[in-house]
């Protein structure tokens, strides 16, 4: 029997008469139907219009109005899951603690959100050098192993690392550009769709957007996990 | 950072402060994984993995066994420094402080552990439950602390150990001992006496002269081979490792079949009384019932004539959903009594079982969070769905166990109801037979020693 990878509780799966009887597909479930319910998923009717955080109705939250004061750049968040409880402990698990595997709980879902967004190129988020050397993976690209991606953006070489999570957010919006844009060949043109794991206060994301925007994209729309 | 705070144990090389691994001379590197064609094997906690299941990207492979301790991976290494037992002797007469004193069967079952260790070997000590194990590993420890060696003491769970470690304390008033957990807060330290959750074992390496472990047959310890290894790991390679527990497992038992492990046996309770034995009643589809409020009515009656004659007694239930239905329905059977139901997640655990420990309450409904550590002298047991797969038959000795805990009530009645005589309910019930059957051997022995 298979074991839940959050829980580790043994799961059980009950087919239904169709998935039986008729050659369909059997999706694999990694985490069992109790975890699963903690995610709390977030729908885009009842979600700020720009980042994408849940609301009760369809605006734009005090955050975003804030951003669009001070830049006029076109940028649009779409976000899977509210980054609760649950949230924080998976990515606690899967990206602190390094356990890549996790991954596989969201992939299937999480390749259907980028492929419902149709960009040109999928563009996650990079991580530093040093980062893959101790943590050994991008936590963005273990979330897309069936998707083609492209890596047209790096983290600047002369960047000294503080964790984005240790800071505060006024801090966190101080923070500066990281990011270069190492092949701007790759996005002249195209619709880009810009992928993280989690949105807290919107900086990073934004960097990367504004750099993609000015080395001349047609459009630039981002996608996290949580927010 | 002090060297000291390195000795015998078994780190990531990412843990290591900068420049260590240079100043210190005799560190100790190995690989944390070895890759092999299809596994990969971890070094610190020997499980061996399916490449499949624990890829990093670039060819990189992680443990995911053991990562709540740190990940382990080809990216880092195990650094670990040997042990120079660097402790102040104590006077063996001034080591021990307790002042208490053994029965006779304790009293050898002392001694046999003190051989044990003199000795370094492998040993089980198969003691019933409320036999009195802690006092009886005193003497062992005792000689070891004043041989200038390092004892750790480990246990599955963190109840127990903080169970353990006030009266270890009070014990060995002399010695530096140090309690390890991973919900404390409180930063590792040398000391001569660990005492410490067995995933603590992990981050030890060739430390103890003397390792005792106690509650073996307890999760997760007896179902994780890590843990086992990891066991083995932490002690020297001469080093003497004790297993103490009410219910030991098949694998026990296969050590001691190949030879690899000695036994002794303490079949009597501290009072010189057998283990209460197992009664069974059939209660068929009592879950449906359940669910439309009834419980069984044998069951009912039980309860009653317990109230009635004033005996306090615990009634265990499989699952936690349960709870709630158990509560209401026995609610509506005994409108005058106050119905307490308690589980792991239960943010008032400690508040109501204290409420049961101070008699203000006649029964605790409960789920197996309370089969182990906890005594309510002369209460009765009753278990509904025993047959169900969350009892193990260690864990049903266990809660048989928490009945006969006084010498004023040295038997007691435990009941279980089940659908069927499920595995784990038979081997339960033979466990008990057999340890009544050698602690009736020993009753006739003292008995006539005595007359």
């Amino acid at each position: 029997m298979a074991e839940c990878l959050l829980c580790h509780r043994s799961m059980s799966h009950q087919l239904t008469l169709t998935q039986l009887l008729l050659p369909v597909p059997i999706e694999k479930r990694c985490c069992c139907e109790r975890c699963w319910q903690q995610f709390e998923a977030i729908h885009s009717d009842k979600a700020c219009s720009v980042c994408g955080r849940q609301l009760t109705t369809r605006t734009i939250c005090q955050d975003c109005q804030k951003w669009q004061k001070q830049a006029t750049m076109e940028f649009k968040n779409r976000a899977c899951f509210v980054y609760n409880e649950a949230m924080q402990a998976f990515m606690q698990q899967y990206k602190f603690a390094g356990d890549y595997r996790l991954a596989a709980v969201f992939e299937p879902f999480f390749r259907q959100q980028v492929n419902r967004q149709k960009a040109d190129i999928v563009v996650p988020i990079p991580v530093s050098e040093e980062t893959m050397q101790t943590r050994g993976f991008n936590q963005v690209m273990g979330l897309l192993p069936n998707v083609v991606y492209q890596s047209p953006l790096a983290i600047k070489s002369n960047w000294h690392k503080v964790r984005q999570s240790s800071k505060n957010r006024h801090d966190r919006l101080q923070s500066p550009q990281p990011f270069i844009i190492s092949r701007p060949e790759l996005i002249a043109g195209k619709s880009v769709l810009i992928v993280d794991d989690v949105y807290t206060t919107g900086r990073t994301i934004r960097h990367a957007a504004k750099l993609i925007q000015d080395a001349g994209a047609r459009q630039v729309n981002g996608l996290t996990l949580a927010r | 950072m002090d060297v000291s705070e390195f000795f015998g144990r078994q780190l990531l090389s990412s843990e290591l402060p900068v420049g260590w691994k240079e100043r210190v001379s005799k560190l100790q590197v190995q690989p944390g994984i070895e890759v092999m064609a299809t596994t990969v094997r971890c070094n610190r906690c020997g499980v061996t993995t399916t490449k499949q299941r624990c890829t990093l990207p670039n060819n990189q492979f992680y443990c995911p066994s053991c990562i709540q301790l740190g990940r382990v991976s080809t990216l880092n290494s195990l650094v670990s420094l040997p042990e120079p037992n660097r402790f102040e002797r104590i006077n063996q007469k001034d080591v021990l402080t307790w002042k208490g004193t053994l029965s006779k069967t304790q009293d050898k079952c002392a001694t046999d552990i003190l051989t044990v260790f003199q000795e370094r070997r492998q040993h089980l000590l198969w003691a019933v439950t409320g036999a009195g194990k802690t006092e009886m590993l005193f003497r062992g420890i005792a000689w070891a602390l004043s041989q200038g060696l390092r004892v750790g003491l480990a246990s599955p769970r963190i109840d127990v150990c903080n169970e353990l470690f006030p009266r270890l304390v009070q014990a060995f008033k002399r010695t530096d001992i140090q309690l390890l957990h991973g919900r404390s807060d409180i930063p590792y330290r040398y000391c001569q006496f660990t005492i410490c959750t067995t995933h603590q074992l992990l981050r030890f390496k060739v430390a103890f002269d003397v390792l005792i472990i106690d509650e073996v047959d307890a999760f997760p310890f007896a179902q994780d081979d890590g843990l086992w290894f990891a066991a083995q790991q932490a002690k020297k390679a001469d080093g003497a490792l004790l297993f103490l527990t009410a219910t030991p497992g098949k694998k026990l038992f296969q050590m001691i079949q190949r030879k690899e492990l000695s036994i002794s046996y303490l079949p009597l309770r501290y009072h010189g009384h057998l283990l209460p034995t197992i009664t069974c009643r059939l209660a068929s589809k009592w879950q449906l019932k359940l669910e439309k409020g009834r419980l069984p009515r044998s069951l009912i009656v039980q309860m009653q004539q317990r109230l009635k004659h004033n005996i306090r007694f615990l009634l265990f239930v499989p699952h936690v959903a349960q709870l709630p239905a158990v509560q209401t329905s026995l609610q509506h059977t005994f409108p005058n009594e106050q119905i307490v139901t308690v589980h792991a997640g239960d943010p008032d655990r400690l508040e109501k079982v204290q409420l049961m420990r101070s008699e203000e309450i006649n029964f605790l409904v409960t789920t197996t969070i309370l089969e182990r550590g906890v005594t309510f002298p002369g209460i009765d047991v009753f278990v509904l769905g025993a047959d169900d797969a969350v009892f193990s038959s260690a864990a049903l000795v266990q809660i048989a166990g928490r009945a006969g805990r006084n010498v004023a009530r040295p038997t007691g009645d435990v009941i279980f109801w089940c659908q069927s005589f499920a595995p784990n309910v038979l081997e339960a019930i033979k466990q008990i037979k057999y340890v009544n059957r050698k602690g009736r051997v020993l009753q006739q022995v003292r008995a006539e020693d005595n007359g």
